[in-house]
């Protein structure tokens, strides 16, 4: 069999309990394509691209599984559809067997943890935000030579040595 | 000679990246411009292997709304 994943964006604006009520829905929905569930989590709430229903944000969720029967699951493509709390949905055929998400790490809150391959780019994309931040505020220093690598390096020394890095801040202060 | 440009290198290859995957927005930002347009393979250096993956991975992530059709910039 197959393996799939499901990436579906859910209406921001609902509590964790409508959230558990959603997402329980949907697993079941799916397994009734006796589909087998591997992965089902909360990847995080982020910024759409572009606006979905007049949403500047979604809450995008993650679901792995084993591929059921295909006749059903055009229909659990259209119940998905259907959903009014799915902004949208897509799911993309796996080459291999996707590895089963700890339940440890899905508790915490902090999503740097990174404990598989496809959720590394969590923390990836939230450093992409930071060096966007960063190079626009040296444009705005005359600086346009600043390429994509450096400011990269930029963000990843900053996080690595931040606590040296302020102290040599105020170093520098006091120097002043 | 008066301008002798850069050797042009695959990305993928030079960093051994085999599998693109479309959730993975910082590495497509790269060859993407300002509008958000897929950058072509000639400025790239991307391999046509490799750039083929890319352009999939891109599409994908455009219609989950991780990255944007059209990026006009301004909001």
């Amino acid at each position: 069999m197959r393996y799939y994943e499901t990436l579906y964006i859910v209406n921001p604006n609902l509590e964790n309990e409508a959230l558990d009520i959603t997402m329980g829905e949907i697993g079941t929905q799916l397994e009734k394509t006796k589909s087998k569930l591997i992965n089902h989590r909360v990847w995080g709430k982020k910024r759409l691209a572009y606006q979905i229903e007049n949403q500047k944000y979604g809450s995008f969720i993650l679901l792995q599984f084993e591929g059921g029967e295909q006749d059903q699951m055009n229909e659990f493509n259209t119940w998905m559809k259907l959903n009014n709390s799915i902004l949208r949905h897509m799911t993309v055929a796996l080459d291999d067997k996707p590895e089963v998400y700890e339940e440890k790490v899905k508790e915490e809150p902090v999503e740097k943890e990174a404990p598989k391959g496809a959720s590394e780019e969590t923390p990836e994309s939230d450093l992409e935000d930071e060096a966007v931040v960063e190079t626009a505020s040296d444009e705005t220093e005359t600086q346009p030579d600043v390429t994509e690598e450096e400011s990269t390096e930029e963000t990843e020394t900053t996080e690595d040595v931040s606590d040296e890095s302020s102290d040599e801040e105020i170093k520098e202060k006091e120097a002043k | 000679m008066a301008f002798q440009s850069r050797k042009k290198f695959c990305y993928f290859k030079e960093n051994g990246i085999i599998d693109i995957n479309y959730k993975d927005v910082k590495l497509l930002r790269r060859f993407v411009n300002d509008q958000g347009k897929i950058m072509p393979r000639r400025i790239t250096g991307t391999s046509a292997k490799m750039h083929r993956k890319l352009v999939r991975a891109i599409k994908r992530s455009r219609s989950i709304a991780l990255m944007p059709y059209v990026d006009l910039g301004s909001e």
